[in-house]
């Protein structure tokens, strides 16, 4: 993968037929980040859900351009939020192997590293901790080595040290890549090189 | 897309084999009910139509207890994001499918058995009478995946996944009867026909399902 | 939908004359006497649930298929009525059903194969109905309404092709064949045509003015939403 685009334009959601957001352009190219802040309820979540293909906007378009300027059919962006969850029976490594579609990714054993997850490899999930959760989202989010993550509150539940961690993961992913992050913490905004305020 | 099946299946299992609440309680009804039925007909003898009737009330009943849970179980953990995300909806309905036969199959292994031993069942045409139930097992599974998948985005509730099936399962129900008393019953020469009806019906219910499913599960 | 409300108004016209045609007009039938009459209110009524049975599921396709949001709408609001509609006629057609089977055969119910065809439409309709209800949210409502209406339109073949052979038929196709009126007298066969567009009329203008009233209601929640 040489090039990746994803471009937004025109993109409104509409709920019970009150709009939560209109006229939304955006352009994000390989090594581009953006940060969508906003107070809850503003649709931060619901933005990147449509900028990730899961949600179709009730306005306007999206569309995943691949390298030679042509719109991927299957849009694929590495995605996590606070309602992607992991099955709870299954170990850390079960669910992320399970995440791993296994076509040219990341060694699932270098990203358990670099999060810190090692020690809770053979852990069943509904015995880990919030932010182990956490941890294991961003992984299967990056493990199948997509061009684009698109996450929604990665630090969430995070301690200090998680944190340090996400950020030099991130640090290290997105020269290639584009990132796009949604968050209430003002500071992480200094993470993405643009930011955008929902909900004025 | 075979190799993504096999993997969802195969987290599926484990994820099953770990809870174990699903089949426990499953079968647990079934066998209840059967015993019900024969405790309570205290050795009456039953002619060949009426215990089919009562095989397959049970067996329906059973279907409605246990073939919802594969789905409205990712719902309730909510792990149906997780799963969207790394699956594609085809392999998701086919593997589902697939196990809701594997369990519709557990479910009549147990059954069947029982209603023969308690109820003093006389398998006059034992090819037919296996084929009738098989045949008949896979129609209901089939019917069964797509409205469990239903139900599940609906809310979940129990008897709503009956309300739903019963009218769409209605074909079932009567070619199996027919079929099963007919293999029960000296005097009859049974046809293979009505297992043909039953397959054809199966093969009909999972290109229907299939194209459909996206629907079902697709966010708004 | 101008030419819609225009040709229902026909309604006004057609069940005035369909009920003095049936019971002042048409001669009454050679063995059921004067009851034959309620054959012009049973039969419509019955053919207008089936009717309204296939137009839900037409505009369920109509509604997945579509790709414009308010057409969309439109397809899952009227898909919904002509089923409340189908309800109803389905509950009257079996009421009168049952009231003429009492006076020809008897007893109210008799598990004929037309009898049994109908109470399945009926099921339907309750679970088309019940899962509707059950989901709060339009969008999901309509999608999981549609599939679930699709499937059980794709089945009613299946019972078509099956309920004949299980069971045996005491429906009057010798004495009066009601589906095909050849057998008819020429009164009775034009009663029951001008009766049969009479309820046809009597669903679509029910149909119409249902649509027109929830999305007057819409509008007038939206206004005071604003």
């Amino acid at each position: 993968m040489n090039a990746y685009t994803i471009r937004a334009h025109g993109i409104g959601k509409r709920f019970s037929k009150k709009f939560l957001f209109r006229n939304i352009d955006l352009e994000l190219r390989m090594g581009e980040s953006l940060c969508v802040t906003g107070p809850n309820g503003s649709g931060k979540s619901t933005l990147l859900r449509i900028l990730a293909c899961l949600l179709p906007p009730t306005e306007g378009t999206v569309d995943h351009l691949r390298d030679d300027g042509i719109p991927s059919t299957d849009p694929w962006a590495g995605y996590t939020g606070p309602l992607v969850n992991p099955y709870p029976e299954l170990t850390v490594m079960e669910n992320l192997t399970f995440a791993s579609r296994g076509n040219g990714s990341l060694s699932a054993g270098a990203i358990i590293e670099a999060l810190g997850l090692d020690e809770y490899r053979n852990r069943q999930v509904r015995h880990c901790s919030s932010g182990t959760v956490q941890r294991l989202r961003l992984a299967a989010a990056a493990v199948n080595n997509p061009p684009a993550l698109i996450l929604d509150e990665p630090t969430m539940n995070l301690d200090d040290e998680g944190k340090e961690r996400f950020e030099r993961f991130l640090d290290r992913m997105r020269a290639v890549r584009i990132i796009i992050i949604a968050t209430n913490d003002r500071s992480e905004e200094r993470i993405c090189g643009r930011v955008v305020r929902l909900g004025l | 897309m075979a190799s993504e099946i096999v993997r969802n299946l195969r987290k599926d299992i484990h994820v099953e084999a770990r809870s174990r609440t699903a089949l426990n309680l499953t079968l647990s009804f079934s066998v209840t009910v059967t015993l019900a039925i024969s405790l309570a007909s205290a050795g009456a003898r039953m002619s060949p139509g009426t215990l089919s009737i009562l095989l397959w009330i049970v067996l329906f009943f059973s279907a409605m207890n246990g073939l919802s849970h594969i789905f409205v179980r990712e719902e309730e953990r909510r792990t149906e994001t997780f799963l969207r995300l790394y699956s594609s909806y085809e392999a998701i309905y086919l593997s589902k499918l697939l196990f809701n036969v594997a369990f519709m199959c557990i479910i009549e292994t147990a059954i069947l058995p029982l209603f023969i031993f308690f109820l003093q069942i006389d398998v006059i045409h034992s090819a037919h009478f296996i084929a009738a139930a098989a045949a008949g097992g896979l129609a209901i599974s089939s019917a069964a995946t797509i409205l469990a998948a239903m139900v599940a985005r609906a809310g979940g509730r129990g008897s709503l996944f009956t309300v739903i099936s019963f009218p769409v399962m209605m074909p079932v129900i009567w070619v199996a009867i027919n079929a099963t008393t007919i293999s029960l019953d000296p005097k009859a020469h049974p046809s293979w026909n009505p297992c043909f009806f039953l397959l054809a019906f199966s093969g009909f219910i999972v290109a229907m399902s299939f194209l459909l499913f996206r629907f079902v599960w697709l966010d708004e | 939908m101008k030419w819609f409300d225009r040709i229902t108004h026909s309604i006004h016209i057609l069940m005035p004359l369909a009920i003095i045609m049936a019971f002042l007009w048409a001669p009454p039938a050679d063995i059921l006497g004067e009851s034959s009459r309620i054959l012009y209110f049973h039969v419509p009524l019955a053919w207008v649930a089936v009717f309204a049975f296939a137009v839900s599921g037409v505009l369920s396709i109509l509604y997945l298929s579509s790709k414009n949001e308010t057409k969309r709408d439109t397809f899952d609001a009227y898909a919904h009525h002509s089923a409340v509609l189908g309800l109803l006629f389905t509950l009257m057609a079996v009421i009168t059903g049952s009231i003429w089977a009492r006076i020809s055969w008897g007893s109210f119910w008799n598990w004929d194969p037309r009898e049994t065809s109908i109470v399945i439409v009926l099921l339907i309709y309750l679970a088309y109905l019940s899962l509707r209800a059950v989901i709060p949210e339009p969008n999901r409502k309509g999608r999981i309404g549609a599939a679930y209406l699709i499937i059980a339109m794709s089945v009613v073949p299946f019972f078509v092709f099956l309920v004949p052979r299980i069971y045996e038929s005491l429906h009057p196709d010798t004495i009066i064949n009601a589906e095909r009126t050849v057998h008819l007298a020429p009164q009775m066969r034009a009663t029951l045509i001008v009766s049969v567009c009479a309820f046809t009329a009597l669903y679509g203008r029910l149909l119409f003015l249902q649509g027109r009233v929830s999305s007057l209601a819409q509008r007038i929640e939206e206004i005071y939403d604003e």
